[in-house]
């Protein structure tokens, strides 16, 4: 007599050993909506739902149709300090960006290879609901399927090649399920623990699909890790900065004048030293020399005069005085640098599909003029159109005006600017801060750059100047 | 696209952009018109509009939803409208419960409405294009997949990236916690969901909202949609 299949809450207990500190979880509808709850609140995992809700735990549901934070279930949740919404196509950039360490997916089919089928039934077979499950697959680095090992009928969910249409091609690395738990190799399905009161033949025999028997079988365990928080804060833009490779690419936010720029950070990576960096930026440092700025206003100069600056790519590149350039300019008009011209709304759009995992797309802008030259032109429904590629950059830094330990940041005015989209493109985004707060302290409405967008926080010295001294 | 406010006080109908019923804001629907409506598992659903697009009774629409998964009792949803058969096509991620079922799937089966099921993360890069007049982007998801058949497919990185083309409507049906009276919105939790990115994708935009101030009483800095995007509003209650 085999042991009794697993409930959910006990199965939420055994996933939760996949998570890790800081981990960036996105979550599907089904069982994987209980792992919240086998959590301690304190714990330092995100969790995302599809609807919309960043960092949440478990929520009590609200009367009537009005509740106003639901899973991807469906279920009610409630954000857990720090926690923050965003909209479905923030969402989508979020998962196919690459945000994401680990997708929980309930799918109804997972074939040997680790193709799944979303979410369906028998009946609608013609009809599948993939919901977000293709991007939450496509986008993070583990996907595990927890699904009942059998549907009712005896009918096995783990199979040799799926009977339906997949949302995922090899996806899947684990399968945990309410008798087992099972690995996704190359050389296929690996059995490596079995629930308690259930033998591995007894597994073999409910799965239709081959089944190897790892040589380490372990009884599945519920205990659940503590998840210590991870620490972002640095003490200062040179420790923030003193990894930067040489060579990198480096977005560096602001606009023309002096706010929203990271004049603490831009003077940490002078005085790290790095060379060879490729800029990418709205301009290449021209707040000195326009009238936004004072003479003496730090900005990306301070990095060429430094010999840092091999190339910048931007909208604003030069000085709007010809007999006033920048230090960029004349560095460019010796030849030490390169140049790349795109105009503003196509570079936003560039840094937004490289943090969103657009790899292309079609802009107008510039179509039938120099800056469409030697880029394929299109015509879609009568328009024409240019293709333009996404941009990403090794690291970023940006200017933020308060940002709590998780790294949630809130901006100021039109100084939020490029920082928001910039914060999603980099592999390491460092925000500098005039405070620092604790999480819960800014609102989930507020939050405009969520904190798994953010790496290493800085805050600006109280005494630190923005202007050389002269 | 958008409408000049025109303020008479005393017209009946409209003050500004405020509406005096939602039949009233739904004006110059018609026939065969495709619809964005947002909304996200029960969350963020604008049950007015969707009460007055049944009043005007027209028909063949195309709707681009998230589905109709979850229906509490005395909900007016996209459920509701699929039943009363003025849908003739619905483009949705989830059309509808796997398990429940509903209007949606029996509609489906008889063969009287058409259902087209899309990625999420597909529909909202494709109406975020579309308001933000980009006209296709490659993305990555769907490599291997159902939902690149028939569709341009090129290598990035070595990796399958499938075109995906621009979606724009005729109406935006959305569903707002506040707004001022030009337009600027704010909303509550997971019911942002599809608004934001609807509201750019449609020729007329039309919000539902709990509750209208003057401008400048909505903080600048948590303004999540600009009132540039909205025509017309309506009171929920």
């Amino acid at each position: 007599m085999p042991g009794t299949h697993l409930e959910p809450a006990s199965i939420a207990q055994r996933m939760s050993q996949e998570l890790f500190s800081g981990a960036v979880v996105a979550l599907g509808p089904g069982l994987p909506c209980h792992l919240p709850g086998a959590l301690l609140e304190t714990d330092t995992v995100w969790f995302i739902a599809d609807s919309g809700a960043l960092g949440f735990t478990l929520g009590v549901k609200k009367s009537g149709a009005e509740h106003s934070a639901v899973d991807a279930g469906g279920n009610a949740v409630a954000l857990l300090p720090g926690g923050s919404f965003t909209g479905v196509v923030d969402v989508a950039g979020i998962l196919r960006g690459g945000h994401t360490d680990i997708a929980v997916l309930q799918p109804s089919q997972v074939a040997v290879n680790g193709d799944f089928v979303h979410w369906t039934s028998e009946e609608t077979a013609g009809l599948l609901a993939p919901g977000s499950a293709v991007d939450m697959a496509y986008g993070a680095e583990t996907v595990i399927a927890v699904m009942p090992h059998e549907y009712p009928g005896s009918r096995s969910n783990i199979v040799s090649q799926c009977s339906l249409p997949v949302d995922g091609a090899g996806k899947v690395n684990i399968i945990i399920t309410d008798v087992a738990v099972i690995k996704v190799t190359a050389a296929g399905l690996e059995l490596v623990e079995t629930a308690p009161g259930w033998t591995a033949e007894e597994v073999i025999a409910m799965t239709d699909a081959p089944l190897t028997v790892s040589s380490d079988l372990k009884e599945m365990t519920f205990n659940v890790p503590t998840l210590e928080p991870t620490n972002k804060v640095y003490t200062s833009a040179v420790e923030a900065l003193s990894d930067v490779p040489e060579g990198s690419i480096i977005n560096v936010d602001g606009f023309a004048g002096p706010g929203g720029m990271a004049h603490y950070l831009m003077v940490g990576l002078r005085d790290v030293g790095v060379k060879g960096l490729q800029l990418i930026s709205n301009t290449a440092g021209i707040a000195r020399m326009s009238a936004f700025g004072a003479p003496n206003i730090i900005d990306h100069s301070i990095l060429v005069e430094n010999n840092q600056v091999v190339k910048a790519t931007a909208s604003y590149p030069v000085s709007p005085s010809a007999s006033r350039p920048s230090a960029f300019e004349e560095a460019y008009n010796r030849g030490e640098t390169e140049l790349e011209v795109v105009p503003q709304g196509t570079l936003a759009e560039r840094l937004r599909s490289g943090g969103a995992g657009v790899a292309a797309f079609y802009t107008p802008t510039g179509a039938g003029t120099l800056l469409g030259e030697g880029k394929e032109a299109r015509t879609i429904d009568g328009k024409d159109y240019i293709l333009e590629t996404g941009l990403q950059a090794d690291f970023c830094i940006i200017r933020g005006y308060k940002a709590d330990t998780l790294g949630n940041v809130v901006y100021k005015g039109t100084s939020r600017n490029f920082n928001p989209v910039m914060a999603t493109t980099a592999k390491i985004t460092v925000v500098e801060v005039d405070e620092i707060v604790e999480p819960g302290q800014l609102g989930p409405e507020e939050i405009v750059t969520p904190g798994l967008f953010i790496d290493r926080i800085v805050v600006r010295p109280a005494d630190f100047s923005a202007y050389l001294e002269i | 696209m958008t409408s000049t406010p025109e303020n008479s006080p005393g017209d009946p109908i409209k003050q500004g952009k405020l509406y005096s019923s939602a039949l009233a804001a739904l004006e110059g629907i018609s026939n065969d018109a495709t619809v964005l409506v947002a909304g996200f598992a029960g969350c963020g659903i604008p049950q007015k509009l969707l009460c007055g697009l049944a009043e005007t009774g027209v028909s063949g629409l195309t709707l681009i939803c998230q589905g109709a998964w979850i229906q509490e009792p005395g909900d007016f949803t996209v459920a509701d409208l699929v039943a009363g058969g003025q849908v003739k096509k619905m483009i949705s991620p989830m059309p509808f419960h796997p398990t429940h079922g509903g209007p949606v799937k029996e509609r489906w089966q008889s063969g009287e409405l058409e259902v087209e099921v899309v990625s999420q993360g597909v529909l909202a890069e494709r109406l975020r294009a579309g308001g933000a007049g980009i006209g296709g982007v490659f993305l990555p998801s769907s490599s291997g997949t159902r939902f690149v058949e028939g569709k341009e497919v090129r290598q990035y990185d070595g990796r399958e990236h499938v075109l995906e083309l621009a979606l724009k409507a005729d109406f935006a049906l959305l569903r707002a916690m506040a707004s001022d009276t030009l337009g600027n919105m704010v909303y509550d939790g997971t019911a942002r969901n599809w608004n934001p990115t609807m509201a750019m994708a449609a020729g007329v935009t039309v919000v539902e909202v709990d509750a209208v101030h003057e401008p400048g009483g909505i903080d600048p800095e948590l303004v999540i949609t600009q009132a540039i995007f909205i025509d017309r509003l309506v009171l929920s209650a």
